[in-house]
Order: C-alpha cells, then structure tokens, then sequence
C-alpha cells in the first residue's frame, strides 16, 4: 500500500469520512470532524501507523493531506511507500 | 492478546454495536483524555458490549458532579471516569512546589482533599455507578531534587499523602475504586508515558501508549463488574509447564527446577498457583501419555503445581478444542469462563478459530522466561473484591469431583442427595454478606432468572428497603462448605411479592437445593402479608437452563410484555423442600 492509500486510510478512519472524498486539499476548512481535536487524533494515528514523532512545531502545520504526505514522505525517506 | 491501532479503534463505527447491550461511561476529567474513548469503545466491544460514552466539559469535574451538566450522570450510568491531573488542580503542589511556604502547603492540601471528597460526594447523589479514580502520578523528579524523598514535607511524601487521602475517601463509598496511575507509568516507562507534545498543545498530557495501558486497566474492572471475568485456567504441559517435551525428554530431560533454564517454569507455576490461591479453577489439556504427564507430577521434586490443584485434565490425543469442550462441560462452566494457554501456534490458532469466546494466551515454545510475566498482565481473572469463597474455591471443585464419584455409586438420585448430608442455610443479607451478594449478580449467568446485575451499594440500598427483601443462600455438606451460592430479592408492591433476581452459583446446581430456597422465599413472602408471588425470566445466551423454572414448580404463565416472561402463583403455596436434606437452618418467618 503506497504513502498515500495508507496517509488517506487513516484519514478516512479518525475523521469517520469517506476515502474516497479525501484528497492533497482535505483540511479542517473542508473536513467536519478535523477541529483541534480531530487533529491531534489524527496525528497521533499517522505518527503510530508511520512509527514516527513529529515535532510540535510540525504538528502545527500539517493543515492539510498535501501537506501531511509531503512531511511524511520526507520523514519516512526515498522508498518509504513501501515500507 | 490482540493489539489495535488507534485508527482502527477510531473505525470502529456506531452501527457494528447496533444491538449490544450498552455500558454507560461518563468522564470527568481535568484534562484532555478523549483518546482513552476509542480504546475503552473497542475493548468493551470485544467484550460484547456498547459503550456509551459521554465526556464531561473539560476542568468541570466539581461542578459536573455537582449536577451542573444535565444528561451526565444519571441512575441508568455505568461507569464514571474521574482523570484529576494535579497540574491543573494545584499547580503550586505539581510545579511550583519549592515556592510554598508550610502554611500554605497545608492550605493546598486541604484545599485539594475537600475538592475530592465533594467531587465524589456529588457523584454519588447522582449515580450509584462504579466510580474509578485515576490516583496522582508520583513526581519522577521530585522537586526538592535527591533530598525530596528523604523529607516527610518533601513533594513526594505530600503527593503520597495526598492519594492515600483520595484512597480513604473512595473506601467511604461502596463501588469506588482507586487506578494506580504510578503502575500504568511505571510499566509505560516515563519517557513513553507523557506526551510533553500535546500537554502543550492541547492539555492532553498522554501518549497512545499510556492511554492503552489506562484503557487496558479500566477494562479489568469493566469485566469484573460485568462478570466476564475468567474462572478457569486450562494449560497445556509441554514447554507451558516444564520446559521440553516430557514424552521425549523423559522425566531427567525436562526443564523445570531452581536454576535456569527450568527456574523460569517453576516461576510460572507458582503464578498458576498463585492463581488457585484467588480461586480460580486449575485443569490441563496436554497431548501427552496421561501416564507420563502423571509421573512429572508425582515423581518431580521441583513441581509447584500438585495434582490437588486440578478441577480437570483431558490428557489425551484428541484435538484441543473437543477437550475444552469437555471441560467446560465437566466443571459446569462456560466457554467463556476459560483461559487456554499454549505455546503451540497451530492449538492456540485451533482455538481462536473454533471456540472464540475462549481467551488464548500464547506463551513463547523456546523460552519460559517470559511466561509468568505473560500470565500475571492479563488481567482476565481480576474480581473487584476477593471474598472467603473465592480463596476456597479451587477446593470446593475438587470436593464437587467427590461428589460425582459418590453419585456414582449410589442406586438413585434421593439416595445420593442423602449421603451429601446437605445442611442450606437461608437468611436476609446484612453487611457481611452483601459483597459476596453483589459479586453473585455479577458472575452468575447460567442458573440466573433476570441477569440483573448489581453494585455492592445497591444491594445495600435493597436490602435496607423496606419494600424488598434480600435473601441469601448456604450450603454445607459432608464434603465441605460451598459458602453463600445463592440470592433472592424480592421487591413488595400492593401485597404481591416479585422475583427481582433468583439465582444459584453452578457450583450448587442438581442437588435440588433451588427448591429449598424457593420454598422458603415463598414463606417468607406469605409472612409478609403477599397473597401472590410473581416471578420473571429474562432470556439471556447462557440462561437457557432456567426457562421453565417457574412453571415446573406451579407458577401460571402472565400475558406477555416486553422481552421477559412472568409467571405468578397464588400463596400460600403448596410448595414444599425436599425431604433428603439434613437439616434446614433459616430465619427468614418469625
């Protein structure tokens, strides 16, 4: 399952919508379910499903899927997708 | 022991509970804990049960139990949460501890102790729920530094203090109950416990893997308050309780002993032992020679676990799952009173697959050192209170396996119930009586009319009333005393007497003893002035048995309501104990 499928799975499943609606752009402006709390579940499932600690300064900034599957791919380094 | 991920916990969605019966959890909480609801949500699931669970306002604990938030806290709630984190009830005492002078550390500590005793106060003139109390963590560097701990007024020693007061305060209400937070830190490990991230961002002090281990130890007392907590440890002997394979290795080429490697099995049946001690129900299922298995026991210097500990033993060649069965049947339990361990993947898969309501403890084929620590986690076999009959209830299964060999040898079944020289004792509950009263409608699901279950104060609460009676039940025979295995409340309204709860423990079943006690809750109903007794089953899965209970013994069918059937019949009734018993002690009709 590559970054994304997996980054848009988790998505889907804290936020309770469905994958198929979520795409770079999903953001607590656009999603119901992600306020400030939505985002800290949400984060704390990526960094578990990704075996990851984000920063705090970084957590702050993730305000959107693009977003998040940049900072990850950059975290998780070249051939994450399949890790 | 199956490991979810916090998303999928999170997935799990409101309809796949449809139909479960629900448990109700309110949380007071001073802090940020919502991540502890999708775990609490999955493991009770698991269970069989729905949670429902409802958050109260974030630093509202005083008020809320106040009754400040309607909807809350009710009498229909389960279970109440209260996370206090004493940051933000004191912050002086958690982080500017140096800075208070003795006068104003005693003001605090007042402060703070007056805070818990009207917190819980309040809780209980709303709901007659369990109450858990998640303690104080300890300060893991104190804040006098290394003299901290050597100074009765250092932070340690007050924050010490200051849970034993929380502790105290709990022991004044019934169905209150302390969380140890230092242990969930101590087996997290502080570095993994906190999030110093999200106490920042969002007075979520937690990790994931704090919350799973806070989830995994409020699920204990989830499952002992439901009575789904186990009864039964059925182990496998090769490699589970000596290292090796007995038919192989013989009885010199085991490892079980005082040094490693055997020491680590000899550990763990000391656990197992230990398990006994609490009363839990010891029996083997080994593919083996029974003989060989036999000889370990008899001839092994080093074997902790003897052969008096055991209910049962299906040593044999057969599959596994056919042999729980039996069992299960053999002890009158349930499937799901079982714990099966096993270090074979092919039996402990076997097992989850055929017979899931088992619980599975897979322990390592290679190593025993793992094992006690495996066994003494999981806290399936946890009860709320530990009463004289649990401790001696690894006997009284043995003195029951007594009795059927003397079943066997006897011409009929009068004959039998006879030389069991059988003495019930029935009597109204009083303070004594009332754990062990509670912790019945709490386990008891087979030989259970109406599966209601309840709280120590509840049943304090019933047994003060004057419109209901609490009646208890005893039993003694030449074998032993099975202690109190039976409850009957009944509830008087307009001189009718109905049957809240009648119920017997399996371990008493067969033995005709229900008639006794019926008979002599139907006197004690007449003796009240009733002229009707009405009685009640409420099906459940396990109480099959009991469905015609009523009307083997009189009672006329009502017209139906609801999803329970009731049965009344007119009193005095023509209902009389059977004869074969000894003596019957009772004071229940002046």
């Amino acid at each position: 399952m590559s970054l994304r499928d997996r980054v848009i799975r988790v998505t889907s499943q804290v936020l309770n919508v469905p994958a198929e609606s979520i795409t770079d752009d999903s953001s607590p402006r656009t999603v119901e379910g992600w306020d400030s709390l939505g985002h800290m579940n949400l984060m704390l499932a990526l960094e578990e499903e990704f075996g990851v600690q984000l920063s705090d300064e970084r957590i702050m900034q993730l305000l959107s899927v693009g977003a998040i599957l940049q900072a990850l791919g950059e975290l998780s380094g070249p051939g994450a997708n399949h890790a | 022991m199956e490991r979810v991920t916090y998303a999928q916990a999170q997935a799990l969605r409101d309809e796949e509970l449809a139909g479960l019966p629900p448990i109700r959890i309110a949380l007071l909480a001073n802090i940020v804990v919502n991540p502890l609801v999708a775990f609490l949500r999955h493991a009770v699931f698991r269970m069989g049960f729905q949670a429902q669970c409802r958050i109260g306002q974030y630093d509202n604990v005083l008020q809320a139990a106040l009754g400040s938030e309607p909807g809350l806290l009710g009498s229909d709630t389960d279970v109440v949460l209260v996370f206090l984190k004493l940051e933000t009830l004191s912050w002086p005492m958690a982080r500017g501890f140096p800075g208070l002078t003795p006068d104003q550390l005693q003001a605090e500590l007042e402060r703070v102790k007056t805070y818990v005793i009207d917190v819980l106060a309040g809780i209980r003139r709303q709901t007659s729920a369990l109450i858990l109390w998640y303690g104080f963590e300890r300060p893991l560097y104190p804040a006098l530094g290394i003299a901290d701990a050597q100074r009765p007024e250092g932070q340690l020693r007050t924050i010490e203090t200051l849970n034993a007061a929380v502790r105290e305060a709990l022991h004044a209400h019934a169905g209150a109950y302390w969380i140890d937070a230092d242990a969930c830190l101590g087996r997290v490990g502080e570095k993994a416990y906190y999030d110093l991230r999200y106490w920042h961002i969002g007075k979520a002090p937690y990790s994931l893997a704090a919350v799973r281990e806070i989830a995994d130890e409020i699920v204990k007392f989830v499952r002992a308050l439901k009575g789904k907590n186990k009864k039964v440890l059925v182990l496998d002997c090769d490699n589970v309780l000596w290292g090796g394979t007995i038919g192989e290795d013989g009885l010199e080429g085991i490892r079980l002993g005082h040094t490693y490697p055997g020491s680590a099995y000899r550990e763990f049946q000391q656990e197992v032992v230990n398990l006994y001690g609490r009363g839990i129900v010891l029996a083997l299922c080994s593919k083996n020679n029974e003989a060989d298995v036999w000889e370990v026991f008899e001839r092994h210097p080093d074997m902790v676990l003897q052969r008096r500990h055991l209910a049962a033993a299906q040593i044999n060649w057969e599959d596994k799952a056919t042999n729980l069965r039996r069992i299960a049947a053999e002890l009158n339990l349930g499937l799901d009173s079982l714990v099966f361990v096993d270090d074979s993947d092919f039996e402990a898969n076997l097992i989850r697959q055929l017979l899931p309501e088992v619980e599975v403890l897979r322990v390592p084929s290679d190593t025993g050192v793992e094992h006690r620590s495996l066994l003494a986690s999981c806290g399936w076999f946890d009860t709320l209170t530990l009463s004289v009959e649990d401790r001696e209830r690894g006997a009284a299964y043995q003195a029951e396996a007594e009795r059927q060999r003397l079943r066997v040898a006897s011409d009929d079944l009068e004959t039998y119930y006879r030389s069991l020289e059988m003495v019930p004792e029935i009597r109204l509950a009083d303070p004594l009586t009332i754990p062990r009263i509670a912790q019945l409608t709490q386990k008891t699901n087979q030989f259970n009319l109406t599966t209601r279950r309840y709280s120590d104060e509840e049943i304090s609460r019933l047994a003060a009333s004057s419109t209901a009676d609490v009646i208890w039940l005893r039993l003694r025979d030449r074998f032993g005393d099975a202690g109190i295995v039976g409850v009957c409340i009944l509830r008087y309204e307009d001189r009718q007497a109905i049957f809240d709860t009648l119920l017997l423990s399996c371990r008493v079943l067969g033995r005709g003893v229900e008639d006794a006690f019926m008979a002599h809750c139907l006197q004690r109903a007449t003796s009240r002035g009733c002229d009707l007794a009405v009685g009640e089953y409420r099906p459940t899965q396990k109480n099959g048995q009991v469905s015609d209970f009523y009307q083997r013994r009189g009672f006329a069918p009502l017209p139906g309501e609801g999803n329970g059937q009731r049965f009344s019949i007119g009193l005095p009734a023509k209902l009389e104990p059977p004869g074969f018993f000894s003596r019957i002690e009772s004071e229940l009709v002046p």
